[in-house]
């Protein structure tokens, strides 16, 4: 019933409730009209009749007195002719002796007794004749309380039933007419009402179909745009009743929905630009760059920390530390992290990973800083990662140059002031041998002296050079000659050790602006050194390579021999380092290189195990180390460069 | 706003309201009665009796009203049935007692001095309400009637009179009239009051109302119609002589017996009985004495002087 109801079209609702409500109206009101009609015309009928039975008897009066029968008779016969409601009349003695009446075929006995008047009232009964009802009135003549007779009335009912009857005609013919016409009043009302409902409808149906812009009527302007005119309907609100102003409400809202639409799309865009770039700068920035949320979930990595941890970015989002690192790392970058969410203390450390077999040990710089929410509370943390390695390298390296400069200095003050004595001592002791047999024990010991003072200034002489205490005297020479020069002086002693050495030496035969015997004294040490790594037998490979593009001459010693301990790869060129026995070297050998190369204003580096490359081109030796390399660069000198040219 | 489960009971409460009132029907007796049953009405014979009648001057409703407590009275005492008759003019009544219809005449002294001639005898007549035996006529006017201020003003004018065998309505002020030298052919017009009863009052009413200038009537009259005008307005002009009051006459052939029996009850009454005396004021009477016939002479030298003493009755 209620689902019948609510398919109804709201036209027919309106009408049928209209309807009804007039329907039900009208009927109460006819129900009661109509009762109410009735009984007053019921009791206006009983009040004429009491008026005529209390007139007659007035008037029966004195013909009563006189007993002048045919008066009374008249009276009565009269009455009924005036009258067509009046069934019957007749008036009664103080014996009820009927004196008068209307019946022409003799008179109803029954009637006598149907109505008794109690006192000097007019008695009213119904009487009922078995075809039809009348009310009969019956009143008293008195006088002087003294009773004469009595008039009695018979007025019909039907005439008051049918007035009653045309009553409820007449009332149900206007309900019916009034029922039609609220029928067309409410059909004309729901008509206009559906009218504008339907019109409410298109208007959310051009809104819908127009992307919320409300559709355009035929008058008007096509290139105005939406915001124009939401403010001019906004400004100039058209003139209608309720549902009128809900359009237009409709519409103004639609169009505001649009406006702030256009406004979100433009945002939007706005928003997603600013995002890839955001994205882009951080995803292109070599640093790790991270965000924690409060419970310590990764909220957005960038591309390079993602690239780092073998992931991608979607996966890393939403893990945590715990689920990404080792149980140590990880509880441990926890930890930092609870620490700035909780403190708001930003942490910034360097950290060391360590090596692995693929990669040396690394270095970071890192930076957690707390991202405070609106209500200036900690909402996560922001984590920067900088791999600093290298930086590490240039640091140390720094060092240990200054260590190297401070050393010098100090070993050059030593020398200057030790190499004075040592020469008088020197000179001393070679004049005593002179004076003395030289088989004599003193002139012995004393030989033994001049030798072991010649050692020291030997000593003086390499801790001067190291400090570059003594100036070297810089000439253009040929950087592949000194090499060879060097090679050739040592290659028969360095055969009876079987120990070969080969070179591979740059054809360009460049030049460069260098102090020949100190440079020798590098190649001497390099050599020396690779022979004392190489155990038994092994190889030296010597080779050159000019780089006109950087204007460089590198030279690389490569050996076979036990090659140096990773750990200590840094610490061979520190003076007095040494891995020689005591009494076997004084460990300047490599400081006093370190000190030439650096005064021609080159580089020397170590690497050791030989990088694989190189080992191959190397005809290594059944039993061999790892080996050892080194590599020195120099500068080119110019004039050599203009001589290439 | 209109929930069905409070708009749908007051809806039907209001519809099953409506329809109780709609059934509900006025309080009515109702009887039932064959009408198929009939019988003839027959002309009601009356009671034997000794029948008492009024002179009409008022209307048959005041001469029972006056009379029906007296009559009552009579009965009682006397042992006799006693009933009222009411004749509706002076005539039938003089008739009626000629015929023996009525045996107790209550009348004015000159239809007694009409009815006499046919054998009828007076005993008894009454004390006026004034305390006197004897009545006056009264010739009256608007008192804003500025033209009739004596007796010879009216000559000339309209003359509403009781009827012409009216004592004190007509006939006293008709001696009155032409012993001042005053014919009844000098008036304007003599019409008398309408209809069998009321005719004193009507008389009045009809000055009162200005329908004409002037009329003549029984002495006490005023008083009888003081709650139906107000008597003020009314200037009584002139008032004949006294005659002797109302008589009481037995119809020739009455029994002697009964009327002295009546004549007795009559007598005894006494305005010291407070019962009796309410009778006596609602008969309009202070008392009852005996009476003669010679008492009223007077009346008949009056009716001789107005010629109406050959039987001109008009």
């Amino acid at each position: 019933m209620t689902d019948l109801f609510s398919r109804l079209k709201f036209r027919t609702k309106i009408n049928l409730g209209l309807t009804l409500i007039v329907a039900f109206t009208s009927l109460l009101i006819a129900i009661f009209v109509i009762r109410m009609s009735s009984d007053a015309l019921i009791e206006q009928s009983r009040k004429r009749g009491e008026v005529l039975a209390g007139n007659l008897a007035l008037r029966a009066e004195n013909p009563l007195l006189s007993v002048d029968l045919l008066n009374l008779g008249s009276m009565v016969n009269e009455l009924k002719k005036a009258d067509s409601e009046i069934e019957y009349a007749f008036i009664m003695d103080e014996q009820n002796r009927v004196l008068a009446n209307t019946f022409s075929d003799g008179f109803p006995v029954q009637l006598k007794e149907a109505n008794e008047s109690v006192g000097n009232k007019i008695s009213v009964v119904t009487v009922d004749t078995g075809k039809s009802r009348l009310f009969d009135f019956a009143a008293p003549i008195f006088l002087s309380d003294k009773k004469l007779g009595m008039v009695r009335i018979g007025l019909s009912r039907s005439g008051i039933h049918a007035v009653v009857q045309n009553l409820i005609f007449a009332i149900m013919v206007l309900t019916g007419a009034v029922l039609l016409l609220a029928v067309l009043i409410s059909t004309q009302f729901a008509r206009q009402l559906t009218l504008r409902l339907g019109s409410l409808q298109k208007h959310a149906e051009d809104i819908v179909t127009t992307h919320l812009g409300p559709g355009l009527r035929k008058d008007e302007n096509k290139d105005e745009n939406i915001t124009d005119k939401f403010k001019r309907i906004v400004s100039n609100p058209p003139k209608g009743d309720e549902i009128q102003e809900l359009t237009e409400t409709f519409d103004a809202m639609g169009m505001s929905l649009a406006c702030h639409i256009e406004d979100l799309q433009i945002t939007e865009a706005d928003l997603t630009r600013q995002k890839e770039l955001l994205k882009t700068i951080i995803n292109v920035s070599p640093d790790f760059v991270s965000l924690l949320g409060p419970q310590l979930t990764y909220l957005a990595v960038n591309k390079t920390y993602a690239e780092h941890l073998g992931r991608s970015e979607e996966e890393i989002i939403g893990l945590t530390d715990a689920e990404i690192y080792p149980e140590e790392t990880a509880a441990a970058r926890m930890e930092e992290a609870r620490v700035v969410l909780e403190t708001g203390r930003p942490v910034n450390k360097e950290t060391r990973e360590p090596e692995t077999d693929d990669s040396p040990p690394r270095w970071f710089h890192t930076i957690r800083v707390p991202v405070h929410g609106q209500s200036n509370n900690i909402i996560g943390v922001l984590s920067t990662s900088r791999e600093i390695t290298e930086l590490k390298s240039y640091q140390a390296q720094l060092i240990q140059s200054q260590k190297m400069e401070s050393i010098g200095k100090l070993a050059g003050g030593v020398a200057h002031e030790i190499n004075t004595p040592l020469g008088i001592i020197l000179g001393y002791a070679q004049l005593l041998q002179e004076d003395l047999d030289p088989e004599d024990q003193i002139a012995k010991d004393m030989s033994i002296i001049e030798k072991q003072t010649r050692v020291c200034r030997k000593i003086v002489a390499d801790l001067l050079g190291f400090s570059r205490q003594n100036e070297s005297e810089k000439i253009t020479m040929c950087f592949n000659n000194s090499i060879l020069e060097v090679v050739q002086l040592v290659s028969h002693t360095f055969k009876l050790e079987q120990v070969r050495i080969s070179t591979e030496l740059d054809d360009r035969f460049p030049i460069i602006h260098g102090d020949p015997e100190k440079l020798k004294q590098v190649w001497l040490n390099l050599l020396s050194n690779a022979l004392e790594a190489i155990d038994e037998k092994g190889n030296i490979h010597i080779s050159t390579q000019l780089d006109t593009a950087s204007m460089t001459i590198t030279a690389i010693f490569a050996d076979t021999g036990h090659g140096v301990e990773a750990k200590n790869i840094n610490a061979i060129f520190d003076p007095f380092y040494s891995t020689k026995p005591v009494g076997k070297g004084t460990g300047l050998g490599l400081s006093v290189s370190f000190g030439i190369i650096k005064d021609h204003g080159g580089t020397i580096e170590a690497v050791s195990p030989l990088p694989r490359s190189l080992r191959n081109t190397l005809e290594l030796p059944a039993k061999s180390g790892p080996g050892t390399l080194f590599k020195v660069t120099l500068p080119l000198d110019e004039l050599s460069e203009e001589e290439q040219l | 706003m209109f929930k069905l489960r409070y708009t749908l009971p007051a809806i039907l409460l209001l519809a099953g309201a409506a329809l109780y009132f709609f059934g509900s029907q006025p309080e009515e007796t109702i009887v039932h009665v064959d009408m198929s049953i009939r019988e003839e009405v027959r002309v009601p014979e009356p009671r034997p009796a000794i029948t008492y009648a009024y002179l009409p001057q008022y209307s048959h409703k005041v001469s029972y009203l006056r009379h029906s407590k007296l009559i009552d009275y009579l009965s009682r005492e006397s042992g006799f049935t006693i009933r009222q008759v009411f004749p509706d003019t002076f005539e039938e009544h003089r008739r009626m007692v000629e015929n023996g219809e009525i045996d107790i005449s209550f009348s004015n002294p000159m239809t007694y001095v009409e009815i006499a001639r046919s054998g009828a005898r007076a005993f008894a007549r009454i004390i006026e309400p004034s305390g006197s035996p004897t009545f006056r006529g009264q010739i009256i006017t608007r008192k804003d009637n500025r033209a009739i201020t004596r007796l010879k003003d009216c000559i000339g004018k309209t003359w509403i009179a009781v009827d012409p065998l009216s004592a004190g309505g007509y006939l006293f002020p008709l001696g009155l009239f032409l012993k001042h030298g005053i014919k009844e052919s000098e008036f304007k017009e003599i019409s008398f009051a309408p209809g069998p009863g009321g005719k004193q009052e009507k008389a009045v009413l009809a000055v009162y109302a200005g329908k004409y200038d002037f009329a003549s009537i029984r002495e006490g009259t005023l008083n009888v119609v003081r709650d139906k005008i107000n008597i003020d307005k009314i200037r009584i002009i002139a008032e004949t002589e006294s005659f002797p009051g109302w008589v009481y006459a037995a119809r020739k052939g009455l029994s002697e017996k009964v009327v002295n029996k009546i004549k007795y009850s009559m007598f005894s009454m006494s305005m010291d009985n407070p019962d009796q005396a309410s009778i006596l004021y609602q008969a309009g009477m202070r008392g009852i004495i005996p009476a003669e016939d010679s008492d009223y002479d007077s009346v008949r030298r009056l009716t001789k002087m107005l010629g109406l003493d050959e039987g001109g009755v008009k």
